[in-house]
């Protein structure tokens, strides 16, 4: 075709068709057709797109499992291994998680993702003031090693994959996953799970900070090259683009922000002298594939895939390709689910996943469709595994790597991507990096700017969503069964934790406490790392809440700017 | 002359999360919503305790306080904020809340005194009508 159709006769011929086809050009149904980065798109794609974009598929696409890695990070992809099945789920108290956790791992989904309540992520204990009326409410309330005997008991953390969706105290989380798992007699080099631990979208986007973000830094890279030396498949940071674009970042500021704040913390890694191909490894990339808008979500993977492995091996001079391809779990976010005729979020999900298939993720996660009124019902988290599974399973979407590369349009779109990634990636280093970014609200505003305007488009009906605001429903629709945390799980919890603190070996957990005190107050280095004492701490029944307050009283708080 | 700009000062609103939920994007466009229609807005922020958003509320002399909750913690805070402004001796304080809020909750917060609760799906004109009809 390439040999053929020369392009001064595509050329040719395109001008004559658009001649042809002026009058009817003018009946279409918008004047401009937009991406939700509000990326111009054409009437069609032609060889002449990727020419005027210098396409070269060696340097663009290449091979999978060859760098850029854009077509897939390893060279069999799906067809040797099917991407991982997870759900993101935490019920009120440790049993009631339990139970469930058991359920999906039968379904087919050995991946557990733990939701943890708001107080247990902020670390207060349920007996703390700032606590009442949140305990258990939307994950589950765990904080000590007590609640994960319970969490996980007859849940092998040899064969289950655990993630923890898990910040600013996600190395008090960790620290229990390991305990635990030695406990079970499992060898650390078997351990695959993951921890969330990005703290630098928390300040921007999800909210659930705690320390200055030096310490918080700090923290993360403790824990990172600590997992990288002791667990060697355990993978101790997500960075997430997912909650940036729940918060309404479109999709370039997504790509350019998340990897931004990857790149800020391989510096401060190697400020520390840490070796890129040791810390990069253990990264995977928390993405988002929503259903709107379908090509851009693949054309965003692709390109994220490019730009990282660029500037790991150029800019950081990673050797290893594990660190260089980026690797992804990826999701539909709640934002794009609705309650109006709640079970069109099926669909939604589906497609979702269909997404996700097409950009080469490795995990995969896609919501419960009654989320939009509560914590999922197991009903609706395992129509959700189903759903993947479908989608995985019987269409043979996986069968073939990278399927849509060498399309005209998704190959113009995912350079056009690349682009404006790159520009704002570069904007951010001219105003100094993430921290930067995030210390002046660049972020913050480019965010809320990207939500507002996503809000009007929404209420004008620019942008569609079915049974919401068009094709509404005069009956309303609600699920049968809405999930609810009952108000008595706090009074509980807290005497689960009243008890626990008389129990154990106090003067154990005061020498653990006087030693993480002791670490956080020296500096910072390669070898002074606060993970060992903070496993000592755990292992003597210290809660979440008691670690949290010793790391308060030595760093402070952070004071969040406003960006309003 | 005097009278008419007095009737024309812009209504005061203080906007805040309620308790440690950040889901802050509705919050948020709420905010630029309000202001780009000619209202005065404050927003707190995060992780403010009912006690610091009625000292805010009362220093700053609003008209409306829009509290916004998406993780549960309503039916427990939200009253907290009505019972504080009664002690404080502040009755007629327009206190409207927002986010997600389960249906069958929201009789019980208008009857402790919420003046109304916007769910998910709320047009930002509805928000900004139902303000300029209430605020006396």
């Amino acid at each position: 075709m390439y040999e053929k159709d020369k392009p001064a006769n595509i050329k040719r011929a395109q001008e004559s068709w658009e001649e042809k086809n002026i009058k009817q050009f003018e009946n279409e149904r918008k004047k401009e057709f937009l991406t939700e980065s509000g990326i111009p798109l054409k009437r069609v794609y032609t060889p002449l797109d990727l020419a005027d974009k210098g396409f070269d598929y060696l340097k663009d696409v290449n091979f999978p499992g060859e760098f850029p890695y854009v077509s897939g990070i390893t060279p069999t992809m799906y067809r040797s291994q099917m991407w991982g099945i997870t759900q993101y789920t935490g019920y009120p108290t440790p049993k009631e998680s339990n139970e469930w956790w058991k359920i999906q791992i039968k379904a087919g989904a050995p991946f557990i993702v733990v939701a943890y309540d708001l107080p247990s992520q902020l670390g207060f204990d349920p007996d703390r003031a700032l606590s009442q009326g949140e305990v258990g409410r939307v994950g589950v309330s765990m904080v000590s090693q007590k609640d994960w005997e319970v969490a996980f008991d007859g849940i092998d953390l040899g064969k289950v994959m655990v993630s923890q969706v898990y910040n600013a105290p996600a190395m008090v989380g960790v620290a229990n996953y390991l305990c635990f798992a030695e406990k079970q007699g499992v060898n650390f080099n078997d351990l695959k799970g993951f921890c969330q631990n990005d703290i630098l979208k928390e300040f921007i986007a999800r909210g659930m900070f705690i320390f200055p973000p030096v310490p918080s830094i700090r923290l993360v890279v403790d824990l990172v090259s600590y997992c990288a030396k002791h667990v060697p498949q355990y993978l101790p940071l997500q960075v997430c683009s997912y909650h940036l674009s729940e918060k309404g970042a479109n999709p370039v500021h997504e790509a350019a922000f998340s990897l931004s704040n990857a790149f800020a913390y391989f510096e401060a890694a190697q400020e520390r002298g840490i070796d890129i191909d040791l810390f990069a490894p253990g990264i995977i990339l928390l993405g988002t594939c929503n259903h709107a808008h379908f090509f851009e979500e693949i054309a965003k993977h692709r390109a994220m895939r490019k730009i990282y492995a660029e500037v790991l091996k150029e800019r950081f001079k990673a050797k290893k390709s594990e660190s260089q391809a980026l690797k992804f779990f990826s999701g539909n976010g709640g934002v794009s689910l609705y309650q109006e005729q709640y079970l069109n979020n099926i669909v939604r999900n589906t497609v979702g996943a269909l997404v996700g298939a097409l950009s080469g993720i490795q995990y995969v996660n896609v919501r419960g469709y009654d989320e939009a009124f509560g914590i999922a019902t197991n009903e609706a988290l395992l129509t959700s595994i189903r759903t993947v599974q479908v989608v995985g399973y019987e269409t043979g979407v996986m069968d073939v790597i990278d399927p849509l590369a060498g399309s005209y349009y998704v190959e113009s779109l995912t350079k056009e991507l690349e682009e404006r990634i790159w520009k704002e990636l570069k904007n951010i280093d001219d105003r100094g990096g993430a921290l930067k970014c995030i210390e002046t609200g660049y972020f913050q505003r480019k965010i809320a700017e990207d939500a507002y305007k996503w809000q009007k488009d929404f209420e004008s009906g620019i942008k569609a969503r079915v049974g919401v605001n068009c094709y509404r429903s005069e009956i309303e629709e609600r699920p049968v069964k809405i999930y609810r945390c009952s108000p008595k799980v706090e009074e509980e919890r807290i005497s689960d934790i009243r008890e626990l603190k008389r129990k154990r070996d106090n003067k154990k957990v005061k020498k653990a406490i006087d030693e993480i005190r002791a670490t956080a107050s020296a500096e910072a280095t390669g070898s002074n790392n606060l993970m060992p004492p903070v496993m000592e701490a755990v292992k003597a029944y210290a809660t979440t809440g008691e670690i949290c307050d010793a790391l308060r009283e030595v760093w402070g708080e952070y004071t969040e700017i406003s960006v309003f | 002359m005097k009278s008419t700009q007095e009737e024309r000062r812009p209504i005061r609103v203080l906007l805040t999360k309620l308790g440690l939920d950040s889901h802050d994007r509705g919050v948020i466009i709420v905010a630029m919503a309000l202001r780009d229609a000619g209202m005065e807005v404050i927003y707190l922020g995060r992780r403010k305790t009912p006690e610091e958003i009625v000292t805010a509320a009362i220093q700053e002399g609003v008209d409306v306080v829009g509290l916004s909750s998406l993780a549960d913690a309503h039916n427990v805070l939200a009253p907290k904020v009505i019972k504080l402004f009664k002690e404080r001796g502040i009755e007629k304080e327009l206190v409207i809340l927002g986010g997600f809020v389960q249906k069958e909750d929201i009789p019980q917060l208008k009857e402790v005194g919420i003046a109304e609760v916007f769910g998910p799906g709320t047009k930002m004109e509805e928000i900004i009508h139902f303000i300029e009809e209430n605020v006396s």
